[in-house]
């Protein structure tokens, strides 16, 4: 059950989205995986993504123009 | 807390964070900002309008696209990229909706222009021939690269995104470079190919059915493409 975060500040579209992928296969069931992201376009594709492969995903807008895309393992 | 996403049903909250969270800072409000932008924006337009009228057209159809662009994440570069990342074609599918109401648009203009001068028809009608598929590729992969295309560019400039102002000094040397060049490439290429304008070969009718018929059959791919891919 561990939360692990994903720095891709300053990373532009589609770096958050490929980083995002890679990391999730390192990680097990439970775990929470914690994307802070700064491009508004990662803030839909991680997003739909994640969604699409049926995790539960939300998105908080930590400060102005950063956003941590929250993904939890639930499979 | 600002959510921007449209949350689906199928969302629930992650429940494994239960960790205690940085306490956010409180955001200053934008909107004495945003006033002084709008302010601004129609100064530049009365401005613009006494120097000509189309010029303070184009600043507000620019400024309009500008937002549209930017609250839609409308995005040219992920229309192609993210079929081939993540197997969704919603951006896509948006990019080829625009396309079939230009092209409406386009008919309706260019219609009522031949209409009236047939030597005298407004639009890019230039020649197509094998230097738009170098071309198109190679600004393909610039664009992939580069996190975003032209407009893209220019918006996530204005968003405050650092790493694209670095994109647009290239963006801007490559397209002076290009200008520097533009003859040479005109004469001894571009005008070896055909200039092919649908209208002439096909009528009217024909040109606008066959355009809205092909998109039509790219949305069908697009829609079933990502339906097979992500199975929903």
């Amino acid at each position: 059950m561990a939360e692990v975060r994903l720095d891709c500040m300053g990373e532009a579209c589609p770096v958050p989205l490929l980083k995002t992928q890679k990391k999730l296969k390192e990680l097990n069931k439970g775990d929470v995986l914690i994307v802070e992201i700064d491009h508004s376009c990662a803030m839909k594709n991680v997003p739909e993504w994640a969604r699409k492969e049926g995790y539960p995903v939300e998105l908080e807008e930590v400060d102005e123009g950063e956003w941590e895309v929250i993904i939890e393992l639930n499979k | 807390m600002a959510k921007i996403a449209a949350s689906t049903a199928t969302d629930a909250t992650p429940s494994a964070r239960t960790g205690a969270r940085p306490q956010k800072k409180r955001k200053k409000s934008q909107i004495p900002y945003a006033a002084i932008a709008l302010v601004m924006i129609v100064i530049a337009g009365i401005l613009f309008a006494r120097k000509s009228d189309n010029l303070s057209i184009s600043w507000i159809f620019g400024i309009a696209f500008g937002f549209v662009l930017q609250k839609t994440r409308f995005c040219f570069t992920a229309s192609l990229r993210d079929p081939v990342l993540t197997g969704s074609t919603s951006i896509s599918k948006a990019v080829i909706i625009a396309f079939a109401i230009a092209t409406a648009g386009f008919a309706a203009i260019q219609y009522s222009a031949s209409l009236a001068d047939p030597a005298n028809i407004p639009g890019n009608v230039h020649p197509a021939g094998i230097h738009i598929m170098i071309g198109a590729t190679l600004f393909g992969i610039g664009m992939v690269i580069a996190g975003g295309c032209a407009s893209g560019t220019l918006m996530r400039m204005g968003e405050g995104f650092t790493m694209q102002w670095i994109t647009i000094i290239g963006f801007v040397a490559g397209s002076v470079w290009g200008i520097r060049d533009y003859t040479f490439w005109d004469s001894n290429f571009f005008q070896k190919s055909p200039t092919i304008w649908l209208p002439d070969y096909l009528g009217w009718g024909g040109a606008v059915f066959l355009q809205l018929l092909v998109l039509g059959l790219l949305y069908w791919a697009a829609d079933s493409f990502s339906k097979r891919k992500l199975g929903s």
